[in-house]
């Protein structure tokens, strides 16, 4: 027993004298205190930047927030719908989906040209590829190797006009377990 | 001793019984001790304004809608903002900028308000440094009661005794402000000394800790930025008014009523809102108190006890020795407002052969600082032992005491020491 009576005594005055005015003071408090969550910073040592047709030019906001993470390295990766080229295979034929695949790639390619000059500049180690596949599970499972997804809010659907974030995006945030910085 | 005389003893030791068991509350103790002195007739309705302190009861009441009202503005988080950020992350600045503010603060407001505002900060800091908190805590403790010691209002027993003995705010600033300064740095040395090794933050955290504190933006704890301004206006204005008060001749207690309704009729606060947030528990046990320690008095109980003592004091120094140690380890073990309460009409009956002056002094040191000594010596220290406890930071009854006494020691001995020299001499 010892002098846990003493304690119990302390405890039971705390909550005569201190009561609700504590808790009322606390919330005010959690208005301006940071959460546990908030303070651990995650380690970045990769980053994935994903990209399709229809994703926004990387602003300069972004590239100046991945150049705070020092000798961290990058993939840069363009999803082309790998479903449209299977429609357009089986609709129109082989030649029709040929010829949609190689302006798809050259499409591609330019987009992919701006980003690596602007990489380049900063200095960043990357490799790039451009892939085939079901643009939300692509990049949900290429996103489990890396630390951060960078990723715009249009990537996967365009019908971003009546939506801020495309549905594709809201799909892909929910599922991957990654901190995702969304342009 | 007569028959009354014995049933007002019985009473009077019944009530603080369960005053100090806790079995149930105190203001309830106090108001059924005080409705039975009044049933048996040992205290006649006729002299309940007598006893009845409505000086003490008013002023409390005035300050207690001052502090509610400020603090729907957020003032008092924002000057913990300030600290912190002033403290850069450093524990040792953490360790004395807090109990300093603390210090400050508890000189002008209420000790228990002043610790339950400043102590969720203080965790926010210890946590993000990963030290000990224990030592800040008990840091904060220790300097919520040393900075009560040193204004007419910074202490319930401070505002009882210059009420009782009429001694103004300039007065009490003059005698008991330098000793709560000394013992304020006294007491941080202490906490130092026994605890640097826990102290250090890691080295290699500092930039991050230093940039998590310094993120803290005290303006967003400003809740309400015209009340928040108002409120400082009228704290500033009731502070200015209490040095001024005796060449006024305005009573304490006036001074911050005046305040309360200025900033109620300014705020236009809602005065239902901010009169609920009165601590009527703790003004009617000031009230049931007055009355049991009154029943005392008028059946002559104290007169004896009071000739007692003075039949084995001989001067003025010997009773500042006796009060000041002999009020320090009582007020570690019973709550100090029941206690002073009781020495004050002692005080009073022992002027007839002594000069009371320096008692007053002695009886203020050993009232606030001797709750230092316990965990439940104050109601500050039981605050944030049970902040703490919900925390899950574990502060034992001994863990406390260790500490607790050589404050408590070591502050009394400084502040006796300069009551003897400045009104008994070598």
């Amino acid at each position: 027993m010892g002098m846990s009576w003493l304690h119990d005594i302390i405890l039971r005055k705390f909550n005569d004298i201190a009561g609700t005015r504590y808790e009322e003071i606390l919330k005010a408090y959690k208005n301006f205190f940071l959460t546990e969550e908030e303070l651990v910073i995650p380690e970045i040592n990769s980053i994935l930047l994903a990209f399709d047709r229809f994703s926004c030019r990387v602003s300069e906001d972004v590239y100046e927030t991945i150049s705070a993470f020092e000798n961290v390295s990058l993939q840069v990766v363009y999803v082309i719908d790998e479903g449209v080229l299977r429609m357009i295979r089986e609709t129109l034929g082989e030649e029709a989906a040929e010829e949609f695949k190689e302006k798809e790639v050259a499409f591609a390619e330019d987009f992919l040209r701006e980003v690596e000059k602007k990489l380049g500049e900063l200095n960043f180690k990357f490799s790039r590829k451009i892939a085939f596949g079901d643009k939300a599970e692509y990049v949900e499972d290429l996103s489990e190797e890396y630390d951060l997804l960078v990723i715009s809010r249009r990537y996967g659907s365009e019908t971003t006009k009546t939506h801020r974030v495309s549905p594709v995006v809201f799909r892909i945030v929910q599922h991957v377990e990654k901190p995702v910085i969304l342009y | 001793m007569d028959t009354m005389e014995l049933i007002a003893l019985v009473i009077f030791i019944g009530v603080y019984g369960f005053i100090m068991s806790e079995r149930i509350h105190r203001t309830v103790a106090a108001m059924v001790g005080a409705s039975l002195v009044l049933l048996i007739n040992i205290v006649p309705w006729e002299k309940v304004p007598k006893y009845l302190d409505l000086d003490t009861i008013l002023l409390l009441a005035g300050m207690m809608v001052v502090v509610n009202v400020a603090r729907e503005s957020g003032l008092f988080e924002y000057i913990a903002i300030k600290t912190a950020k002033l403290s850069k992350g450093s524990p040792m600045k953490v360790l004395l900028l807090f109990s300093v503010v603390t210090a400050v603060v508890s000189a002008f407001l209420d000790n228990v308000t002043t610790v339950l505002l400043l102590t969720p900060m203080l965790l926010y800091i210890t946590k993000r440094m990963d030290v000990n908190p224990i030592p800040f805590l008990l840091s904060e403790v220790f300097a919520s009661n040393i900075g009560g010691t040193a204004t007419l209002i910074g202490d319930p027993p401070n505002i009882m005794i210059g009420s009782a003995a009429g001694l103004s705010f300039n007065e009490f600033l003059f005698n008991m402000g330098p000793i709560a300064l000394v013992d304020l740095f006294a007491t941080v040395g202490i906490i130092y000394l026994a605890y640097r090794a826990e102290m250090n933050a890691h080295k290699e955290n500092e930039e991050g800790i230093r940039m998590t504190i310094m993120s803290l933006d005290e303006n967003d704890a400003i809740r309400d930025p015209v009340l928040f301004k108002k409120s400082i206006t009228v704290l500033v204005g009731v502070i200015i008014g209490f040095f001024f008060h005796d060449r006024l001749g305005v009573e304490p207690a006036v001074i911050a009523l005046t305040g309360a309704s200025v900033l109620l009729l300014w705020s236009g606060a809602s005065p239902e809102h901010a009169l609920e947030k009165v601590e009527w528990a703790t003004l009617f046990f000031f009230g049931g108190l007055f009355i049991i320690v009154g029943s005392l008095v008028e059946t002559g109980a104290i007169a004896q006890i009071a000739n007692w003592m003075v039949s084995h004091i001989h001067s003025e120094g010997e009773a500042v020795l006796v009060i000041s140690w002999f009020s320090a380890f009582s007020s570690a073990v019973v709550d100090n407002i029941p206690f002073t309460a009781t020495m004050i009409p002692l005080i009073k009956a022992m002027g007839t052969q002594l000069n009371t002056y320096p008692l007053w002094w002695a009886l203020s040191l050993g009232a606030c600082l001797g709750g230092n000594g316990t965990a439940i010596g104050a109601s500050a220290n039981v605050v944030v032992i049970g902040i703490a406890h919900r925390e899950g930071i574990r502060i034992t009854f001994g863990d406390f005491l260790k500490v607790g006494m050589a404050i408590m020691v070591t502050t009394v001995a400084i502040g006796t020491a300069i009551i003897w020299l400045r009104y008994v001499g070598l």
